[in-house]
């Protein structure tokens, strides 16, 4: 009977332990291509937050983090297609014909990279429109029912809606003959892109190239 | 009965019995906190179908052992403890299975879920005292008693026999549904959704009720609901009171303290608050008409394969047979001032997003065009948070901001005082727009009765959502206070309208 007793003993020695083998909580795990990085450009964690920006590794990036803050990042203020002059061009389309919170007069792209570029969100000055090729890379299938055609766990605050890239003089066609030309859009509800004219209001994502002499430490400080 | 007959049935009654016991203690773990840790040794899964299988073929194996007894007892000669032993598990085990009968036919709850509880422990200590005590008395000749020496027919005949109408009655309990009858509305007459439910339409509709029990918090965690439904040619109404002694509009309120705003929570970091939380109610439609909500819970930590682990512990909600449940979702802060339910639906699990930190599996919101409610804090954290609007003082102690009647958080208007308190929700409009919208609701609380209604079209035209008509299965849960622990009810409701 003793013997019968240690072994029930024994049997609850090797089941306790199975006790405190819990299932792990969950655990934040990389994401293949982005990294969350906060205003100041340092990386986050995919938990982590507020975030400013998004480090894109795949295309040596930083995309804008849209916002529902109200500041000049917010998802949606929209843009009318303008580039002011310099010394390589001429004024490119049409001056405040968006609409947004953070100027007096009504607003355009060209509001958004400066302001932008002048609090050098992420610590980058070099912000500017995405191309088409870039903006469309970011195009995948939407996650959940509703959502728009992007990651949107890094790029919350999309809208349904069209996004200008840096690509103009586009030939408009049909209904927008009559203008001419305009700048290509990527409509990340639909996941098309499209000519549309530069006095039309879409919203922006503001890209800048991520430079080399911050690769190695902003991909090194990537926290996973 | 021949010994050898008797220990095949006991063979049966173990397997049955722990499948049962293993089932129910992971059921139990949706509102017994404190036995968590016992969550590793638990199976995971959709577990309904099993702990109903082993409950229906355990009723029949008692009921025929009942009267092969009666007809042609076993003889054996226990001594006296083991024989007030044996009487004591025959106690448990008929108690448990009535008990459960009852909780599945959603009557007598207030009684028969305790008992149902409290058998379940009496199961464990009658397992100790029967089973390891013959252990340490006979040791390996107890072996004699569990596995049958020979195989006879007659005792495999009835094994089969049990075993088989157990089955049967396993299908027809699956699948046995409570009618909803729904009175005709003419179409000259009109209800209007304001939650009180006072339209004399309402007389000639049947009550439907079910009392539902599990939930956090209500009286004992249970709740009773009466439902009654009306329709005319293109829309359905329904009726919905429940029982929930206290009235909680206050969803995560912000509490200002001298380091600044914090988010009030005893449980919301792991997603399973209850306490500062709203009270809701969920209406889950579907096409099949499964007992224990449609194959759509799995229970456990991570009881879908190749999927995160949840935070709480409890589950998940999925469809893994690819078919959509409609969920009308009514939240007592969030979407009552919208005159809305929020349409959600239970999917597939969804792709795993590396950026969120909440995966929900299968439960998910119907697509929306615009308009929505936010939380006004700019970045959760335990610790503090900053508010996304501060309200216009005289919207001060509104339970809903308002956007006009808010402006954007400024630190140095922030004259709070510590102490006060900040309501969490955001309205950016008053309502959603597009297929998250189809649901119109209004609820009203009053001496400790909610008081809801709702309608929406037959047909909607969202794959999203569940068309209503006759055959459409309905589950109802009521949430006090909690996010995620609600009351449940296993038998679905059947919607039968009239010609």
């Amino acid at each position: 009977m003793i013997a019968r007793l240690l072994m029930t003993f024994a049997a609850l020695l090797l089941i306790t332990p199975l006790l405190w083998f819990q299932p792990l909580s969950p655990i934040a795990q990389p994401h293949p291509r982005f990294v969350k990085l906060d205003k100041a450009g340092t990386p986050l964690s995919p938990w982590q937050g507020p975030w400013s920006c998004v480090l894109d590794t795949q295309k040596q990036l930083v995309w804008e983090a849209k916002t529902d803050n109200e500041n000049i990042h917010d998802g949606y203020w929209t843009y009318s297609w303008y580039l002011a002059a310099n010394e390589h061009r001429p004024p490119r389309g049409d001056a405040n014909l968006g609409d947004c919170y953070f100027e007096s007069s009504r607003c355009d792209t060209q509001d958004l990279i400066n302001k932008t570029r002048k609090t050098a969100l992420c610590g980058l000055t070099h912000w500017r429109l995405p191309t088409s090729d870039e903006l469309s890379s970011l195009l995948q299938s939407p996650a959940r029912s509703g959502h728009v055609h992007i990651a949107q766990d890094f790029f919350p605050h999309m809208k349904h809606g069209d996004y200008w890239s840096a690509d103009h003089s586009q030939p408009l066609s049909g209904h927008y003959q009559r203008f001419k030309q305009g700048a290509t859009a990527v409509n990340f509800h639909t996941g098309e892109l499209y000519p549309l004219p530069y006095r039309n209001a879409a919203f922006v994502l503001l890209v800048a190239d991520l430079p080399p002499e911050f690769q190695s430490s902003r991909l090194k400080g990537v926290i996973h | 009965m021949r010994r050898v007959t008797f220990v095949l049935l006991h063979a049966l009654v173990i397997v049955l019995v722990l499948c049962s016991l293993f089932t129910g203690l992971r059921f139990s773990l949706l509102t017994q906190d404190w036995l968590m840790f016992i969550s590793p040794l638990l199976p995971q899964g959709d577990l309904y179908p099993w702990h109903l299988a082993s409950g229906s073929i355990l009723s029949v194996l008692a009921a025929g052992y009942l009267l092969l007894s009666l007809w042609r007892p076993y003889r054996s000669n226990p001594d006296l403890y083991h024989l007030w032993v044996n009487r004591l598990g025959y106690v448990v085990i008929v108690c448990l299975i009535c008990s459960g009968w009852f909780l599945w036919a959603g009557q007598f709850v207030g009684v028969m879920q305790p008992m149902h509880f409290y058998s379940l422990w009496l199961l464990l200590l009658y397992l100790v005292i029967h089973g390891w005590i013959y252990f340490i008395q006979h040791g390996k000749h107890i072996l004699s008693a569990l596995l049958p020496k020979r195989l006879e027919k007659q005792g495999l005949s009835l094994l089969a026999g049990v075993c088989i109408t157990g089955f049967l009655l396993f299908t027809a309990t699956r699948h046995s549904t409570e009618p909803l009858q729904v009175a005709h509305l003419g179409p000259d007459e009109f209800i209007e959704i304001d939650g009180k439910g006072n339209e004399p339409h309402w007389m000639r509709a049947p009550v439907y009720t079910i009392e539902t029990h599990g939930g956090a918090n209500f009286d004992d965690g249970r709740s009773t609901i009466h439902v009654q439904a009306l329709a005319n040619q293109y829309e359905s109404y329904f009726l919905i009171r429940w029982t929930d002694p206290s009235q909680s509009t206050h969803h995560l309120p912000l509490l200002k303290t001298q380091n600044g705003w914090k988010v009030q929570q005893d449980g919301f970091y792991r997603f399973d608050e209850r306490t500062f939380y709203e009270d809701k109610l969920a209406v889950m439609l579907s096409p099949s008409c499964i007992s224990g909500a449609d194959s759509t819970t799995y229970l456990g930590k991570r009881p879908l394969q190749g999927k995160p682990p949840n935070w709480h512990g409890k589950g998940f909600h999925a469809s893994m047979d690819g078919g959509i449940r409609d969920l009308w979702h009514w939240k007592a802060v969030r979407t009552n001032d919208m005159y809305l339910a929020d349409d959600n639906f239970f999917g597939p699990p969804a792709k795993v997003q590396q950026g969120q930190r909440r995966y929900s599996a299968g439960y998910q919101p119907d697509g929306k065009e615009s308009g929505a409610y936010v939380m006004n804090w700019q970045w959760y954290t335990p610790n503090a948070v900053v508010p996304k609007r501060l309200p216009d003082p005289k919207n001060a102690d509104l339970s809903v901001l308002p956007w006009f009647g808010s402006a954007p958080y400024l630190s140095k208007n922030d004259k709070y005082p510590p102490g006060s308190t900040l309501s969490s929700i955001l309205y950016r409009s008053n309502r959603f727009e597009g297929d998250r919208a189809d649901v119109r609701a209004r609820g009203l609380w009053d001496k400790g009765m909610w008081t809801l209604e709702l309608v929406r079209k037959h047909e909607t035209g969202s794959v999203h959502d569940v068309a209503l008509k006759n055959g459409t299965c309905m589950w109802f849960s009521a949430f006090d206070h909690a996010q995620v622990a609600h009351t449940r009810h296993i038998r679905p409701a059947v919607l039968r309208y009239s010609l």
